[in-house]
């Protein structure tokens, strides 16, 4: 049992899985799944398909050289069965995937450093050329803060006097109703008539 | 775009000759085994359509064929499955042994199964 490459994205191909397609020169394409297979037989060049693995190698996204990679070479001689030596072979896949891992995050840190420096300088770029659309021109001469402008609406004392009539009738009706009623009143009730008596100033 | 859909070697279907028998192209007339048709490692009888002007056969010989190449894909005992790029046949007599001396291209090991060792042993390449 051998976990092979698919030929298109280069991911592992289990047993079980995939086609092989055997061309009349004896070459063998081996395909994880029909995804690949499809790709292929529409002649599609791995390199500028950009999920694949053949591609991120090539436009330098995945690390390409590193010491880890020789030790998953394939080897052909079959090797004799023998207990130490497989248990040690398994605990070395385990420590060489972890190193490769982090190894292979390294790298994709050093290829985002300059990010956050050029996200800075864009940001402040934005602040000072569209703040208009955020804020009107003229608005900003009267207050140069950038926070948003609080909304102040104004009442007037007409208006006033109608809401405090209104609060009035509403707890006059309320005592009546409870004076009438044999249940006790509840704590909301008490509370809305407390709101109420006290009204707006 | 849709693909060619691949299906079984069945009476009228043409395919290459890659031994050196003398026959180039030939055409099955009937699949031995199989209500549906022949498949990858299948004999069949068929027809010598074309043949080259000194070989072991001519045109309008009646032969037996091994399928070695077929382009529909057969299921491996591992699960996975091979297919080939053309239908290829390599002739053989009653017995099963080929009538040529060498044969072309890849071969699966589908044969070994089948008792075509002597086949196996003529290839050049075994996929």
């Amino acid at each position: 049992m051998r976990i092979e490459k698919c030929w298109f994205c280069s991911s592992s191909i289990y047993p079980g899985h995939g086609i092989q397609f055997v061309r009349n020169d004896a070459k063998i394409f081996r395909f994880c799944r029909s995804k690949c297979h499809k790709n292929f037989k529409m002649k599609r060049n791995p390199r500028k398909v950009k999920w694949t693995k053949a591609y991120r190698r090539v436009h330098g996204k995945d690390m390409t050289q590193d010491s880890t990679f020789e030790l998953e070479r394939k080897r052909n001689r079959p090797e004799r069965y023998d207990r130490n030596v497989a248990e040690n072979t398994l605990k070395a896949i385990k420590k060489i995937d972890k190193v490769r891992v982090a190894r292979e995050a390294r790298h994709h840190a050093q290829r985002m450093k300059g990010n956050k420096v050029s996200e800075m300088k864009a940001a402040v770029k934005e602040l000072e050329q569209s703040i208009h659309m955020v804020k009107a021109p003229i608005a900003l001469k009267e207050d140069p803060s950038l926070t948003l402008p609080k909304l102040k609406v104004k009442v007037s004392s007409q208006h006033k006097q109608r809401i405090k009539w209104k609060n009035e009738t509403l707890s006059l009706s309320l005592s009546l109703t409870l004076s009438l009623s044999p249940q006790p009143p509840t704590s909301s009730f008490l509370e809305h008539q407390r709101r109420v008596d006290t009204g707006p100033a | 775009m849709q693909q060619q859909v691949r299906g079984f070697i069945q009476m009228r279907t043409n395919l290459k000759v890659v031994d050196n028998s003398g026959a180039k192209r030939v055409m099955c007339i009937q699949a031995m085994k199989g209500r549906k048709g022949a498949r990858l490692g299948d004999t069949i009888i068929a027809s010598v359509k074309e043949a080259q002007p000194r070989g072991k056969v001519k045109k309008g010989d009646v032969v037996y064929g091994v399928v070695v190449r077929a382009a529909m894909q057969r299921g491996r005992c591992d699960g996975s499955e091979i297919k080939f790029d053309d239908n290829a046949v390599v002739l053989v007599n009653k017995q099963g042994e080929p009538i040529g001396t060498r044969v072309f291209g890849p071969v699966p090991h589908e044969l070994r199964r089948k008792k075509h060792v002597k086949i196996l042993t003529l290839a050049e390449h075994i996929a």
